[in-house]
């Protein structure tokens, strides 16, 4: 079964898009190849729920982040070579020979580019797979069966031609047809995967190089039955000097509950700790030390609900519709992490009240899921302390400095009543205009 | 003084509309010329802030629509007229010499289009003259259509355009040479000032034609400083069909509506319904009301659809705060305005909310010549409003509840309503159901 999460989650944790500036697939987008890109997109869309696939893809980027490489084929010869490789080429050698002496004869009397574009491909070629050989020799590579493949597929015997040719040795035409004839008709199948292997060894170095720059870790996915989150530094991945916060979660304190004034870190926490989640269920760094994680079924988000007007349907109605859904799934017995931020505030004090509270007291039955819940009632957190025993309750302080709120972004036991939205209008002096 | 107003406020309240939208502008251009649409959009963009032009003008349209006038002109002269006029070039007057057999042959065959333009020009401009002077008749029944109906009486009867009047329907090579001198250049100011005359009875008649077919009333605009604010009956949305009119009376006593009601109940509507009343009225037109008459104001501003700007790195609630702040800005420099905001401080938490909208609302309450309206769903507040200010008005648009399902009969009833639903909206979704259920079902599986 894949992880499941929905658009909400991902617009509200900024996860995907290419476009978005601060998105996190941007952030560790500096894939050099097309291919690449589409590879990293593709891990992004689909986060792994098996704790040995996740381990194993996160133990190749921490190889490749111990060993700092670069991707060592060039961008112009890449992409020639991968025209080339694309394209198909007779399947006997005496056609490809022939068609090779067609184009030589076009490119002698009439100056047709085809034969000097087909050349200066299969010399790419060669030089691409004469590259990707010796960095093989230079760096082992992590025992996977990818690159023991790839490692046999370059050994073999049929390629042993490649040691002789060396770049900028012109070529016969004999030779020029025969290694067409072998790179893309009788190698085909090796070829390919030699490429898709490239793709995924552009996203392990572009990967690790930024994990590395931005000094993340990697995570380790435990079995789902521990129901565990532990790690002794949380933070937010794209800010710089961002707060790190412990965090531990388990099956005896599986809700947490956050309170803290607007501004003090709320929202940036639960998102750090949604970040992490999902990075680590697709076995990337994660900005978040010695994290160790039971994988979940899925991961739902409710940060920035925007009201559906269009549909009729007010802000707090969307949160209602919102909550129900993750509802049915939490019924359904997954396991999942719920972040909800400041649930219900589209409404007035006494339903927000008893909302919040009816649904988190249903919600905590649930001890197999993690759930992360921030509220301005305070209230709530009394009456939750006495009915429940699985709950754990943190805030984001806030300390007045003259009138001027400063936060430390530090996760602090216990429920705080910090609010400061009238401090915000008295340092805009509102009321005092209007005294005069 | 200038009436102010801002952008927000314009879109709030669909003055102006996106392109080719629905907008109240659209409701009232009916004009059948360019100009008449252009003098129409500055009016819009300019409302009046002095009861004496506001009246005058309002007057002019009633009369105007009692008597059923309608526009004599023919659209397409107004077209042949601008590019006419528009083209100042000297060199390009007929020559009256040139009235020669090879002229007439070459402009039998094919009239170069320079010529064509200024035969057309002058054809429609003597047309329109003659016209405007035989609807001069029609315009004398209009009682308050005085000052711009003798300006164009002057303008007609100025014996430079004495031959026009008299020319025939057919005009001469010559004739058409000579009236090109007189219409162009000699006597341009007249002839532009007269079309600027035409196009604001084009505004007058397409805006009083509008309020017949619409039966839309003429608000009448009182002197400052009275006690009576406004007195608003049976006012509705003019884009809304089957809407609901309600009545509203605002006195210095309570000057601030503070509207409650349940989500969908009628609230966004029924502020719109007042603002666009009040902006029409200021702008000396016919509202959708059965009665309106209200002091006049320097100015509207309407907080209904806020967009919060995260790009900057603003929050809702930060801007919610500095657009209150733009207002108490306002307020300080002695302005009497009309201020509606929807949802005030929807951007934060219900207790921040709570604790800023009776702040604010209390010091809005000491300027008694401004009109508030402020809608909440923090009915906690209200409670508080009421003791601490006595001329806030409390109104709020009931929900009944049929069985499980609410219903809205969007009329205004007084005092503050504890409707709240949002507990019966979580029930009828059945959350809590779903959970229970769900974690039985769960402990039966995991007991086999």
């Amino acid at each position: 079964m894949s992880f499941i999460t929905d658009k909400q989650t991902l617009d509200d944790l900024n996860i995907t898009g290419k476009f978005s500036p601060h998105s996190l697939f941007s952030l560790f987008n500096a894939t050099q190849t097309r291919g690449g890109e589409k590879l990293l997109d593709r891990m992004f869309h689909q986060p792994l729920s098996d704790p040995a696939a996740i381990n194993s893809r996160s133990d190749v980027f921490k190889y490749f982040h111990e060993r700092n490489l670069s991707f060592p084929f060039s961008a112009a010869v890449f992409q020639e070579a991968e025209a080339y490789l694309g394209g198909s080429t007779g399947s006997s050698f005496l056609m490809v020979a022939g068609d090779l002496l067609r184009k030589k004869a076009l490119h002698l009397t009439i100056k047709d580019e085809q034969y000097g574009q087909f050349q200066s491909g299969l010399l790419a070629a060669i030089d691409l797979l004469n590259t990707l050989q010796d960095f093989l020799r230079k760096v082992d590579g992590p025992a996977t069966t990818q690159f023991e493949t790839v490692k046999k597929a370059l050994n073999a015997h049929r390629t042993k031609w490649l040691d002789g040719t060396q770049a900028g040795q012109p070529l016969t035409l004999f030779q020029l047809a025969r290694y067409d004839h072998f790179i893309r008709h009788v190698l085909r199948e090796e070829t390919e995967s030699i490429l898709d292997f490239i793709y995924h060894l552009d996203v392990y170095i572009a990967v690790s190089n930024v994990a590395r720059a931005r000094n993340f870790s990697y995570a380790q996915a435990l079995p789902k039955e521990k129901n565990i989150f532990r790690s002794t530094a949380v933070s937010h991945p794209a800010l710089e000097k961002a707060v790190a916060n412990p965090l531990v979660l388990q099956e005896e304190q599986n809700v947490l509950f956050l309170t803290g004034a607007n501004m003090a870190g709320k929202s940036t926490f639960m998102k750090s700790l949604g970040i992490a989640f999902y990075m680590a269920h697709m076995g990337f760094p994660v900005s978040a030390k010695d994290m160790q994680f039971s994988v979940r079924d899925g991961l739902y988000t409710s940060i920035n609900v925007p009201d559906n007007l269009n549909l009729g349907y007010s802000h707090f109605y969307a949160e209602v519709l919102r909550v129900k859904k993750v509802a049915e799934e939490v019924a359904e017995g997954n396991d999942l992490v719920v972040i909800f931020d400041e649930l219900f505030k589209g409404t007035n004090v006494k339903d927000a009240y008893d909302a919040t509270l009816a649904v988190t007291k249903e919600f905590s039955t649930y001890r197999n899921s993690f759930f992360v819940i921030s509220t301005h009632i305070i209230e709530v957190g009394d009456t939750l302390r006495e009915t429940c025993d699985n709950l754990q309750f943190s805030y984001l302080p806030t300390i007045m400095e003259n009138n001027v709120p400063r936060y430390p972004y530090t996760l602090t036991a216990g429920i705080t009543s910090d609010r400061h939205g009238m401090v915000i209008i008295e340092n805009e002096k509102i009321l005092e205009m209007m005294e005069e | 003084m200038l009436f102010t107003t801002d952008k927000q406020t314009l879109e709030d309240l669909n003055i102006f509309g996106k392109h080719g939208g629905d907008s109240i502008y659209n409701i009232f251009n009916r004009c059948a010329t360019r100009g008449g649409a252009g003098v129409l959009e500055e009016m819009f963009r300019y409302p009046l802030s002095d009861s004496e032009t506001i009246n005058k003008r309002s007057g002019i349209i009633r009369s105007f629509a009692t008597l059923g006038t309608s526009f004599p002109f023919k659209s397409t002269d107004f077209d042949a007229a601008a590019p006419y006029l528009a083209n100042t070039d000297e060199r390009s007057k007929l020559a009256v010499q040139e009235n020669s057999v090879a002229r007439k042959l070459t402009n039998m065959m094919a009239m170069d289009a320079d010529t064509q333009l200024i035969y057309k020009g002058v054809e429609s401009l003597v047309d329109l003259m003659k016209q405007a002077q035989a609807f001069m008749k029609e315009l004398d029944k209009n009682e308050c259509y005085t000052a711009e109906k003798e300006e164009m009486r002057a303008v007609l009867n100025d014996p430079a355009f004495a031959a026009i009047h008299e020319s025939r329907e057919k005009l001469s090579h010559a004739q058409i040479a000579e009236f090109d001198v007189v219409l162009r250049f000699r006597h341009r100011t007249q002839v532009e000032k007269l079309l600027g005359l035409i196009f604001y009875l084009d505004v007058y008649l397409s805006v009083a034609r509008v309020a017949n077919e619409r039966k839309f009333v003429f608000p009448k605009a009182l002197p400052a400083g009275q006690q009576d604010l406004l007195k608003l009956e049976g006012v509705y949305h003019p884009q809304v069909k089957n809407a609901v009119p309600n009545s509203i009376h605002v006195t210095t006593d309570s000057n601030i509506i503070f509207l409650t009601g349940a989500n969908m109940a009628g609230k966004s509507t029924f502020m719109k319904s007042l603002s666009i009343a009040m902006f029409l009225a200021h702008v000396g037109f016919p509202v959708a009301a059965a009665k309106m008459e209200f002091t006049v104001l320097d100015g509207v501003y309407t907080t209904i659809n806020l967009p919060d700007n995260l790009g900057m790195g603003a929050s809702h609630f930060y801007a919610e705060v500095l657009r209150v702040k733009k207002m108490a800005h306002e307020l300080s420099t002695k302005k009497d305005l009309f201020i509606v905001f929807d949802e005030l401080f929807r951007g934060t938490n219900v207790k921040d909310a709570y604790e800023a909208t009776i702040a604010i609302t209390t010091a809005f309450a000491k300027k008694r010549k401004s009109i508030f309206v402020i809608s909440t769903h923090i009915i906690e507040a209200g409670d508080v409003l009421k003791e601490k200010c006595a001329n806030v008005n409390f109104v709020y648009l009931p929900t009944r509840m049929n069985g499980n399902h609410p219903e809205y009969t969007y009329t205004l009833e007084q005092g503050i309503t504890s409707d709240r639903h949002g507990m019966v909206i979580v029930n009828n979704e059945g959350i809590l159901e779903i959970l229970r259920n769900g974690k039985k079902k769960l402990q039966k599986t995991t007991v086999v």
